[in-house]
């Protein structure tokens, strides 16, 4: 029951009290957490590595594009815009624009504003870096997840940025290619 | 005027033992927890609404944090998020808090990382504050936990626990600001004014759908001026520097959580931020001194301090037809104005607007 009580004081700790017959249960003020000497290691291994991975986190955060945990919020005013096409196995270069067989559309595959409406030009989200690898990624999975669609061999997008207004900066992004047109 | 110490002197120094073995009052973390219920539930509204809808991650674009790990079925989603949902509550309400807010962590911290998409660096602050409060003992007051304690003839007023949690959040939350303010100034586009001016040019109709119109163009007209943001950007990286820097000192500690309620509002009002304005300025709680009732007031009718008093700043003592008089933790003693300045200088509703006068007509 002792132990209990004691236990009840804190996470990973507990307070110790001067025998004071007679006391309400209440720590001493002067009453110190007291722990076996593992667990006292343990807390202040865990308390150190927390921010030594946040420090970590940080300065990794500017070589990241993403900066994940870096905490560098609206670090551009940077825009972009791109032109998305289908590149099909005859070598046709159809925008997505166009009917997509399997009735498939680059809105509602993505489904994140972000991203949409490529087309016209808007505010790069997070960073143009950061804004470009997200549609690197989108579409690699959007090449991925269009089975209906068997003559696309892969997406490809000019992406045309402006970093903080000055620009403009082209680049071409290429998804992987495509079983399902071979 | 000098009379004696309320309380137990307040030691404003802690060694780093002290951080891990000395018990601090943990009010501030039960503030903060139950705060941050409902700033989990505004974040996860727009999850609940798609998985409501049948709609989950894996059935648009997502994009894996780690690619070797197989992609999680989109129903763990539905668990995650409706599972952080219910939790939140009960963590809010101090209902079977460790675990309650366990599950909360996990909860998000799951949902978050499912796809890269899901990052926002407000989302992960939110991940700091309730990481917090899962290590904290954060649930001994203000809770359900409390109540059924206090049901079983248990003791559930001693609010006093390891504090640790508390200090490590305070390193964290303080990390965001300096990184966030570092960043910026060593950004020439930044520190010069000209990624806050091309937003603000850019974004001016958000300030048209948040002010009344009388209000709205006259304050467009000021924010798309560009000479504005070339003294405005270094006054934001100056804000963010000093608050990160300043919350660690007791001189400089209310003026910081000052200027940060100050910064968090603008932002409110000039970005899309989600909860972050909300959840920054609850978690300012944590940098309140960890002991309670150490300040003496003497007052006629107690209910509206109580009834203010969160972080139980007070030791309320009731005298009828007396005048408010307040013993302050160094032992001064306050009385008519000065009392009332001092009192809701130190209440969290009534702080922002209170504090910059109290030190302007003392």
């Amino acid at each position: 029951m002792a132990h209990r009580r004691l236990s009840s004081y804190g996470t990973l700790g507990a307070v110790t009290r001067p025998a004071t017959p007679g006391s309400s249960g209440l720590p001493a003020p002067s009453g110190r957490i007291q722990r076996p000497a593992w667990r006292a290691r343990a807390v202040r291994a865990l308390a150190v590595g927390i921010l030594v991975g946040q420090a970590a986190l940080l300065i990794r955060g500017y070589w990241d594009p993403h900066a994940h945990f870096g905490f560098q919020p609206f670090p551009e005013s940077s825009t972009w815009r791109a032109d998305i096409v289908r590149v099909t196995a005859d070598g046709r270069r159809i925008s997505i624009d166009e009917p997509w067989p399997g009735g498939y559309d680059w809105d509602r595959l993505v489904r994140w504003r972000v991203l949409q409406h490529p087309e016209r030009r808007k505010h790069a989200y997070s960073s143009l870096d950061a804004t470009v690898d997200f549609l690197d990624e989108a579409l690699d999975w959007v090449a991925e997840h269009t089975p209906a669609d068997t003559e696309t061999v892969r997406l490809e997008a000019r992406v045309e940025g402006r970093r903080n207004t000055r620009g403009p900066v082209l680049i071409v992004l290429r998804s992987d290619d495509r079983d399902e047109a071979r | 005027m000098k009379a004696p110490t309320p309380t137990a002197a307040v030691d404003a120094h802690w060694t780093f033992d002290d951080v891990f073995d000395r018990p601090a009052s943990i009010r501030s973390m039960a503030i903060l927890r139950i705060a941050l219920g409902p700033a989990v539930l505004a974040h996860l509204a727009p999850f609940l609404v798609d998985t409501a809808r049948g709609i989950t991650y894996d059935e648009h674009f997502s994009m894996p944090w780690w690619g070797f790990l197989p992609e999680v079925p989109g129903w763990v989603q539905v668990v995650l998020v409706w599972g952080a949902a219910v939790s939140a509550v009960a963590m809010s309400l101090g209902w079977r808090t460790r675990v309650t807010s366990a599950l909360t962590f996990v909860g998000i911290a799951g949902n978050l990382f499912l796809s890269q998409t899901h990052f926002r660096h407000n989302r992960a602050f939110l991940l700091f504050l309730v990481g917090g409060v899962v290590l904290s003992n954060a649930g001994r007051v203000l809770s359900l936990d409390a109540l059924r304690r206090r049901r079983a003839g248990l003791d559930a007023t001693d609010d006093q626990a390891t504090v640790w949690p508390m200090w490590t959040l305070r390193a964290l939350v303080s990390s965001v600001y300096l990184a966030s303010g570092f960043s910026k100034l060593i950004d020439p586009d930044w520190a010069s004014g000209l990624v806050l001016w091309d937003r603000a040019v850019r974004f001016q109709d958000l300030v048209r759908d948040r002010l009344p119109s009388f209000l709205a163009e006259p304050v467009i007209d000021v924010v798309t001026t560009r000479w504005v943001h070339a003294v405005s950007s270094p006054v934001a990286v100056a804000m963010e520097l000093f608050i990160g820097v300043g919350l660690w000192f007791g001189r400089t500690r209310l003026t910081a959580v000052w200027v940060a309620i100050l910064f968090h509002l603008s932002i409110e009002l000039s970005a899309s931020v989600e909860v972050f304005s909300f959840a920054a300025i609850v978690a300012l709680v944590i940098w309140a001194t960890p002991s309670t009732r150490d300040r003496i007031v003497t007052v006629d009718d107690p209910r509206w301090i109580r009834r203010l008093d969160w972080l139980a700043r007070f030791d309320v003592r009731v005298a009828p037809g007396a005048d408010l008089a307040v013993v302050d933790r160094d032992g001064s003693v306050h009385t008519g104005r000065s009392a009332r300045w001092l009192v809701a200088s130190r209440l969290p509703l009534t702080f922002f607007f209170v504090a910059p006068l109290r030190r302007w007509w003392r």
